[in-house]
């Protein structure tokens, strides 16, 4: 399947407000994206990996 | 009114685009002549053929809340109608009237969102989703809501968020709640903008008790906070939210949640006079008897296609109508009427009466891009009958267009009219008339409404209700009935 942006920009705030409201499905996944922004900040791991994810969205 | 005539395979030379179905770039509305098509591009295709092989397909399209749909095998579609290039072509069911989210009372939103909510948790369970939440994708047949844009729906992509959330809240849940919450019309707003109210309009129109109510905190102050913090940090979110392992059961736990918000929201008329003026207005039995009875022996005395009652109230005419018409257009100014008869025809199942909020005096415009994404009123498809009951006293003593304008408006729908003209000694035109000033709307008279009337039409039919207050008339197009003498006093 192509890895196509969705067409409607899905907002950046509103993508970590679906991460807090999903309840206890959402734990995990908030505490990961929180736990990676702190290892980011903390530069135990390198901006360049989030870099990285962006080449599986090609513009 | 003539006949359909279903064409099972488009004419590319005679095709004429739909000008509000540019924003999908893999799928584009068009039409030919009386049929609805669809051209896709490789992707739409593969995703529609996803979708044909659903479960859900086939639930929903027999149940008639998913437009039906066919493709249709080597048919054409305009060249250069998507830039892709187009794959395939689809054949839509023809949805009798369309109508737009501000016009549509509380009860209809609210349907709509729920319709488009209980679409993507069925989608969701067969690995599909839908790629935006806009409520002009639904549009209702009478009182069901019917799903049109099969071209929103697509397979889920691993990790990706639910790309419609923010639109669902700017086009579903926001206007709901203004209502519910503050009871004020989110009319004014959707038709302000055709994206919706944002997060952040939203938060300025809450006070801070409203952030105690269940989902507004969540949805509107945080939402319009975080939006705010992450402003153009799309792309990295995005990839954030990825890595953090943001999966399916997430959307289905929003959904679900989002589900039980709209659900549970809820909104009532007013017991104002409108609502209540079906039932307790100036009319004596006789006289609403004889007035239904001439309603009926002009609905029935052919087949309609097309009636649009104006100023519909409780409906009762609308109904009357629907006996010999295909569809009815019932429409008020108000929006609370308009909520009631739709909660009753809901009920009923009813698939004719299309129940519509819209001010005569300011009715919807053309909107959007070049004017052209959204419709006016009479761009959607004109009447062959036009029901004006109780009504011209309204437009022409409250909203002060002058009787010869509305007359001449009127004939510019070219089409027949059933059309109620109360006196000057109406107890509810003296009630309009008594808060202003001594020999204002001097037209507002009989004998020059006649006049205006017989300008315009061919006046067939004309009689004086018992209490005397009130007569009708039935007129039809200039050169198309045989018109009385209306110098003659009335039998």
């Amino acid at each position: 399947m192509p890895d196509i942006l969705a067409y409607l920009d899905p907002g950046s705030g509103s993508m970590i407000v679906q991460v807090i409201a999903g309840g206890a499905a959402a734990l995990a996944v908030m505490a990961r994206l929180y736990w990676n922004r702190i290892l980011r900040f903390l530069r135990i791991k390198k901006d360049d990996e989030v870099v990285d994810q962006k080449r599986v969205d090609p513009k | 009114m003539s006949a359909p005539r279903i064409e099972t395979s488009p004419r590319p030379e005679a095709a004429q685009l739909e000008p509000g179905s540019f924003r999908d770039p893999e799928s584009r509305v068009f039409y030919s002549g009386d049929g609805v098509f669809r051209a896709l591009s490789e992707e739409g295709l593969t995703e529609f053929k996803a979708l044909q092989a659903t479960r859900l397909f086939e639930r929903f399209t027999a149940d008639g809340s998913l437009v039906a749909t066919d493709l249709l095998e080597g048919a054409d579609a305009p060249a250069g109608l998507l830039a892709k290039g187009t794959a395939g072509v689809l054949r839509h069911e023809r949805i009798p009237f369309v109508s737009y989210p501000y016009e549509w009372p509380f009860s209809m939103l609210k349907d709509a969102a729920l319709l488009q909510l209980d679409l993507n948790l069925a989608a969701l369970e067969e690995g599909m989703i839908l790629k935006d939440s806009s409520p002009y994708n639904v549009q209702f047949r009478g009182a069901t809501p019917v799903f049109v844009d099969i071209g929103s729906f697509e397979r889920l992509r691993e990790g990706e968020p639910w790309a419609g959330y923010r639109q669902f809240c700017m086009l579903y849940l926001y206007p709901l709640l203004l209502q519910a919450v503050k009871g004020l019309s989110p009319h004014a707003f959707l038709r302000g903008s055709i994206d919706g109210i944002t997060p952040t309009q939203m938060r300025g129109l809450m006070s801070f008790r409203d952030r105690f109510r269940k989902g507004v905190y969540l949805h509107v102050f945080l939402h319009a906070k975080l939006e705010a913090r992450h402003a153009d940090r799309g792309e990295e979110v995005k990839a954030e939210v990825r890595k953090a392992g943001f999966k399916k059961e997430l959307i289905v736990a929003n959904m679900r949640r989002m589900r039980k918000l709209v659900a549970g929201l809820e909104w009532s008329p007013p017991g104002g006079v409108w609502v209540t003026y079906g039932e307790r207005n100036s009319y004596t039995d006789e006289d609403a008897e004889r007035k239904d009875e001439f309603v009926r022996e002009v609905s029935t005395s052919r087949r309609w296609g097309l009636t649009w009652d104006l100023g519909a109230n409780n409906g009762r005419y609308s109904r009357i109508a629907a006996e010999g018409s295909d569809h009815v257009l019932a429409m008020d100014a108000d929006q609370g009427p308009v909520e009631l008869l739709y909660r009753n025809l809901r009920e009923e199942g009813d698939e004719k009466i299309l129940t519509l909020t819209m001010n005569l005096a300011d009715p919807s415009p053309g909107l959007g891009w070049r004017g052209l994404e959204r419709r006016s009123l009479p761009d959607r498809g004109a009447p062959d009958l036009v029901l004006a009951l109780a009504l011209i006293h309204h437009v022409a003593i409250a909203a002060q267009v002058p009787v010869k304008e509305f007359v001449i408006w009127l004939a510019s729908l070219r089409s027949s009219l059933v059309i109620e003209f109360p006196t000057r000694e109406d107890p509810m035109v003296k009630k309009l008339l008594g808060p202003k000033r001594a020999g204002l709307h001097p037209d507002y008279e009989r004998e020059s409404f006649e006049r205006e009337l017989a300008q315009a039409f061919d006046v067939e039919r004309r009689e004086r209700l018992e209490s005397d207050t009130r007569v009708l008339y039935f007129a039809r197009p200039k050169g198309a009935g045989r018109p009385i003498d209306l110098t003659i006093p009335e039998a």
